[in-house]
């Protein structure tokens, strides 16, 4: 097999189970998915769905007690298979994650400049901190973070929820990632800032060439983002394809009832349909 | 427009302003100004959707509406009264005449009750009658909302996030409130289980007449259920319309800002599915 035609990313028969006292419980049932080189796949579902503990699984960062069977193949390497110290080199290094809640993800106590240099010479042996502090400000001009070089030695809570978000890019960014993995990256944000972390996003995958996975609830910004989408219940995957076909042509009830019930900004205005009723139960 | 009748609710230059500390060790204790000048009116059974992003005021002013917090100034009349100034008997009769929805349903309702505590509450607090008896109240309203009148024994932990809201939505009718303030109360929802309350609020406003101040920052979720629109930044409204003309042909440039960054699903591919759906509704029918 050549590298061009392997995918960046194929899941097979991807499956987490939680122990619980009435036995094991399944949150991820078996996924197969790919992602191409350069893709953008995005995962849609509602509370529940196990879209989060898929990302988890790929990154091999399940909560304690979690197992994961099946196969996970990013760019030839058997994920499954690594020991967790090459697993920590490929986490962060070609693999970078991007999380709803950038405050949760950086240390309070550090300048955000302090937390990138400290991440990216974890990662990149024999850089001085000087070369380090270069690729920080750097990277953070890159997210369009005003005076980075002023900015680079402020703490965290000196930034708005859409500047730290920033940061967080920058900081996977300065890492030159094969893939990002993005975890409602945008959830927390107001829509004027959502929009520009999604420009951001697209500008940087056209830049780098980086694959995209973007895990949200939100199907109008998978929509605009991504293209190619698996739509996921209950651990199930409902079903997969590209943008358009499921937005034109969804094939599985469930995906038909989401679409139904997604409030439009410009589209007609009447009862949203619901087809799966609470109150029918 | 002029000749509508008295609005239900009228506000009029409302402010508030909180105390904050000001930057650094030595800072001196500032204001600020989270509601600025802020006027508006809700007409009888209309809704008037307050929306904008965060900070810009829209629930300290729904707080003030619904006097849960005092103004710095301004005055909010409610049918015709001054709300600030009513005490006693008047201050209990605005209590039931204004019901809150809240964002999240789990820390709005004591967990040790049962639904029907909860839900009988705000008419045991005002001593009033339960008219039929609290178990055949409760029963009622839990049908009116789409939830199993069996269940008025259980504790809301025992019901879904959407459930749990529905539970909340039946305690502000328990009182046959004129006004429903509700502070991004479809916000924590689902897709699927937002778009249920989502017209389970608009169906009980056809049934009742009330009116609903919406507080929202969901664009797309307001032009579902609003009749007016103001758009809130910075404390201060920039833009009060109807609706279609505020989504339609926004004169600010805020409210501009704001529509356009709204992410959306491609009309032409909501287009496209409608006729594919159309044609397997026909293939289904021709089958069977």
């Amino acid at each position: 097999m050549t590298t061009t035609d392997t995918p960046l990313l194929r899941v097979r028969d991807l499956t987490v189970s939680f122990p619980t006292a009435q036995g094991p419980v399944d949150v991820v049932k078996s996924l197969d998915f790919d992602l191409p080189r350069g893709g953008a796949l995005g995962i849609v579902g509602e509370s529940g769905s196990g879209k989060s503990m898929t990302s988890l699984a790929i990154m091999g960062l399940l909560p304690k007690g979690a197992t994961r069977t099946g196969s996970v193949e990013f760019a030839g390497t058997e994920l499954t298979q690594l020991r967790e110290r090459a697993m920590r080199s490929v986490r962060g290094d070609r693999i970078a994650m991007i999380f709803q809640d950038p405050l949760s993800s950086l240390n309070p106590y550090y300048t955000v400049g302090a937390q990138i240099i400290e991440a990216y010479r974890a990662h990149r042996g024999g850089v001085t901190r000087r070369q380090a502090r270069a690729v920080a400000i750097e990277a953070m001009e890159r997210v369009h973070i005003n005076d980075a070089a002023r900015r680079v030695d402020h703490y965290p809570h000196q930034f708005s929820g859409g500047m730290r978000q920033r940061v967080m890019i920058a900081m996977t960014l300065s890492m030159e990632p094969e893939l990002i993995i993005a975890d409602e990256p945008t959830t927390a944000l107001d829509v004027t800032v959502q929009a520009q972390i999604l420009d951001l996003l697209a500008e940087i995958r056209a830049d780098t060439g980086a694959g995209l996975i973007l895990i949200t609830h939100d199907l109008a910004v998978v929509s605009e983002v991504t293209d190619h989408i698996v739509v996921m219940r209950e651990g199930d995957l409902v079903e997969q394809g590209p943008a358009e076909r499921i937005f034109t042509d969804p094939q599985e009830p469930y995906t038909r009832m989401l679409l139904d019930a997604v409030p439009r900004i410009d589209d007609e205005i009447g009862t949203l349909r619901t087809t799966t009723t609470e109150e029918a139960r | 427009m002029n000749e509508r009748r008295e609005p239900l609710l009228r506000a009029s230059n409302l402010v508030k302003e909180f105390a904050v500390h000001g930057g650094g060790i030595f800072g001196r204790a500032g204001r600020l100004r989270a509601v600025d000048d802020v006027s508006f009116e809700v007409g009888v059974g209309e809704t008037l959707a307050l929306v904008g992003e965060s900070g810009s005021g829209k629930s300290t002013t729904a707080r003030l509406i619904a006097r849960l917090i005092d103004t710095t100034s301004g005055t909010i009349e409610f049918a015709g009264r001054e709300v600030h100034a009513l005490n006693g008997k008047a201050l209990h009769a605005f209590r039931s005449e204004v019901q809150v929805v809240f964002q999240d349903p789990y820390s709005s309702l004591n967990p040790k009750h049962t639904v029907e505590r909860i839900v009988t509450a705000p008419l045991a607090y005002q001593r009033r009658p339960i008219p039929g008896g609290a178990r055949a109240y409760t029963g009622a309203l839990m049908e009116r909302v789409g939830l199993n009148p069996d269940h008025s024994g259980r504790f809301p932990a025992q019901f879904s996030g959407g459930q749990a809201q529905r539970i909340g939505i039946a305690r502000a009718l328990a009182v046959s409130p004129r006004l429903i303030v509700a502070d991004e109360a479809v916000s924590a929802l689902d897709v699927s289980v937002q778009a249920q309350v989502i017209n389970l609020l608009r169906r009980l406003q056809d049934e009742e007449g009330f009116s609903y101040l919406f507080i929202a920052h969901d664009l797309a979720v307001v032009r579902q259920i609003a009749t007016r629109v103001a758009v809130m930044n910075g404390g201060r409204i920039v833009e009060t319309g109807d609706r279609d003309q505020v989504f339609g042909a926004p004169r600010d440039d805020y409210t501009k800002k704001l529509l356009a960054a709204v992410p959306r699903i491609r009309p032409e591919w909501d287009a496209a599915r409608r006729r594919n759906e159309r044609a397997r509704r026909e293939r289904e029918d021709a089958e069977s």
